[in-house]
């Protein structure tokens, strides 16, 4: 599948892609390596992961990185309880229960990575928020993403049946080591253009007013221009805009204080709440923006 | 023409060499990775290697944002604006879809998506990079077209004559600098497999699963702190050459190591959570925080609200107060010496860092001299790479 047809399947899983995206995927694909993909929080990092497995028809293997993830909790643990009922279950008989019987797969519990490396069938291993996890762990997934394979000092290196398609997303909360972005291919998902956003928008609310999914697009992407602490992200915009569908709206309308009590959807913030007040609202709907102390038209 | 076309891999390690030159991290894996990308992609598409080289040679979102201007200067520099023409010099032709065409007939075997045996890849590859480095930097670097860039230059250019997107280096400095700062012990304990103390409490909690075995023992150890560190920049009329740079050298810390940052001439204020987020009208706010300060420095008024209001309950002995000021003081000169004594009765210690070749050789900051750690001069990022040997 080259980088078009890629494209072209992940639109109809549901996501927009852009052509650049679409070329990193297909040389992740092609050159077997894990992609990182770094963006603000809301861009559809984790959404990407989603469709891709959707449209290729794998499985999705996740794993949530989070403070303090252990290899117990990643990759494998023994069933020490199973193991325990096992020796119990011998020692009522004669036969003695060997060390190896006991460290075999049949004790090995299977955590996301190890799930992704033995699957059967190739999968989508999606490492989610990796700057939350520490670094310690980030030097053991090392071997993960170079080699593909996982070593159990009880039963040896275990190798991947079947390359996953690798794909991990950081927020950028702490700076990750060289050692792993070396390892990976690098991609940066900006917020999308207004023709793509409004496209992203279409193809999840299709029952949506045209003109609203415009004119409400048009004034997110406005918004992002603010000076904001949190910049709202495609999810927000999502967010906002079935929340407008559901009050029946057909447009954006041109009294501001219909809109206040929606902006929760966008604005998370209680100084951005401030900041973005009735006047601006109106501002930002008829596509004023403000230089200097002067409002300044639109331009088509 | 024909024979102004550089060979593609000399082409591609050109490419790298300027890559380089600009701090992206390309090496021998990244060339071959590229000519691997090259070799994969269809002729009829190799505009897209664009995105597909850029996927591979970036790794942060700093070389993301650097990567369209340098691709355009290599590939396509007819398309770029202001570049200089030296007359008489030829450049050598650049051409994605040629360097794509002529690799995939050499190496792969005329079967465009065919991956090439790695030992010819890097045989080569090898004979490419023989290269000496100097040679493909007068080919590929826009040194041929008068856009001279070098990075020693810049290394020892004063602060006031930086340009913009010199200050990533600066970034990367402060972030060297804080995985500098020594940690310190604290007295709460925290998880950590090779600690020293056996967690008994966790440890029996963990036991349960495996019939009351303590199969998995939980260890701690003390937990470690970077240092608190705090800067205070001098926005005085004297130091207006140097404050906005100075500025800017707080923002890298407060990114790299969440420094608090102040800024003060006659009163004083703080500015942290303006530095936090990277925003077009920063400057603007400092300004208008600023705004009706008048003239005139206050150091040692400024370092009592310090110590006594903003910071007082977190100077301690793991604190670092960075002051960057020319010591032109306007406040009695035995008052900065008072002022700083109470910083350091807290166990903080204070860098000074001055703009001048010199030390501060103002009466008060003589009468404070045995209050402050160590002088340090910053003036260029020289001075700050040199400073990253002392702080600590």
């Amino acid at each position: 599948m080259d980088d078009q047809a890629l494209r072209e399947s992940l639109h109809r899983a549901g996501y927009i892609a852009d052509e650049g995206l679409a070329t990193t995927l297909w040389l992740a694909s092609e050159l077997q390596r894990p992609l990182l993909l770094e963006g603000d929080a809301g861009v559809g990092k984790t959404a990407l992961a989603l469709a891709l497995a959707q449209c290729q028809g794998r499985r999705l293997v996740r794993l949530q990185c989070h403070e303090g993830l252990d290899l117990a909790q990643a990759a494998y643990e023994w069933n020490y309880g199973r193991q325990l009922l096992a020796i119990r279950l011998h020692e009522t008989t004669t036969e003695r229960v060997a060390e190896s019987d006991l460290f075999s797969r049949d004790y090995l519990l299977e955590r996301p990575l190890l799930t992704a490396i033995s699957s059967e069938q190739p999968c989508v291993l999606l490492i989610d928020e990796i700057d939350r996890a520490d670094e310690a762990f980030e030097a053991f997934l090392l071997e993960v993403l170079a080699d593909y394979q996982i070593t159990v000092p009880e039963l040896g290196t275990l190798t991947a049946r079947h390359v996953p398609l690798v794909l991990l997303t950081s927020n950028g909360t702490r700076e990750l080591s060289d050692a792993l972005r070396r390892r990976c291919l690098y991609h940066w998902l900006d917020y999308p253009t207004l023709a793509r956003e409004i496209a992203i928008v279409r193809s999840t609310l299709p029952t949506a007013e045209s003109a609203l999914v415009e004119q409400a697009v048009a004034f997110v992407q406005r918004l992002r221009r603010e000076d904001l602490g949190k910049t709202p992200g495609v999810a927000e915009t999502l967010d906002w805009i079935r929340a407008l569908h559901r009050l029946q709206m057909k447009a954006l309308p041109d009294d501001p204080q219909a809109l206040m009590a929606t902006l929760g959807c966008l604005l998370k913030t209680r100084e951005d709440r401030f900041q973005v007040g009735p006047e601006r609202v109106r501002q930002l709907i008829e596509g004023r923006r403000v230089v200097g102390v002067a409002e300044k038209a639109a331009t088509a | 023409m024909q024979n102004a076309i550089a060979s593609p891999l000399e082409s591609i390690a050109g490419f790298a060499t300027l890559l380089r030159d600009h701090g992206l991290k390309v090496g021998i894996a990244e060339q071959q990775a590229f000519v691997r990308a090259a070799l994969l992609m269809p002729v009829e598409r190799a505009a897209r290697l664009d995105a597909a080289w850029r996927a591979i040679a970036c790794q942060d979102a700093r070389d993301w944002r650097r990567w369209p201007e340098l691709f355009e200067r290599y590939w396509h520099p007819n398309r770029l604006k202001g570049g200089v023409r030296v007359s008489g010099q030829t450049r050598p032709q650049r051409d994605l879809r040629q360097v794509v065409q002529t690799l995939q007939e050499s190496l792969g075997d005329s079967t465009p998506r065919r991956e090439p045996s790695s030992r010819a890849l890097h045989t080569t590859l090898d004979t490419a990079l023989d290269v000496p480095g100097h040679e493909l930097a007068e080919s590929g670097t826009p040194r041929a077209q008068g856009g001279a860039s070098c990075a020693e230059a810049l290394h020892d250019r004063s602060l006031a004559e930086w340009l913009p997107q010199d200050l990533t280096q600066l970034d990367q400095l402060a972030e060297r600098i804080a995985r500098r700062l020594r940690e310190r012990l604290t007295r709460r304990w925290r998880d950590h497999a090779r600690g020293t103390r056996l967690d008994v409490r966790r440890t029996l909690r963990a036991s349960l699963k495996t019939g009351g075995l303590p199969l998995a023992p939980v260890w701690r150890r003390p937990r470690r702190e970077k240092p608190r560190v705090f800067i205070l920049v001098d926005v005085s009329r004297s130091m207006e050459t140097h404050a906005q740079l100075f500025l800017r050298i707080a923002r890298a810390f407060v990114l790299a190591v969440g420094a608090r940052v102040f800024v003060f001439h006659t009163r004083l204020a703080e500015i942290t959570p303006l530095l936090q987020r990277d925003s077009a009208t920063v400057q603007e706010k400092v300004n208008a925080v600023t705004a009706g300060f008048g003239g005139g420095t206050r150091i040692a008024t400024s370092l009592a609200d310090f110590h006594g209001v903003h910071a007082r309950a977190q100077l301690n002995r793991s604190a670092r107060v960075w002051v960057l000021s020319d010591g032109f003081d306007a406040d009695e000169p035995e008052r900065l010496a008072e002022e700083l004594a109470a910083v350091r009765r807290r166990g903080a210690q204070v860098t000074w860092f001055h703009p001048s070749e010199n030390r501060p050789a103002s009466a008060a900051m003589q009468a404070a001299l045995p209050l402050i750690a160590r002088f340090v001069r910053l003036n260029s990022l020289r001075d700050l790479a040199l400073a990253a040997d002392v702080l600590h």
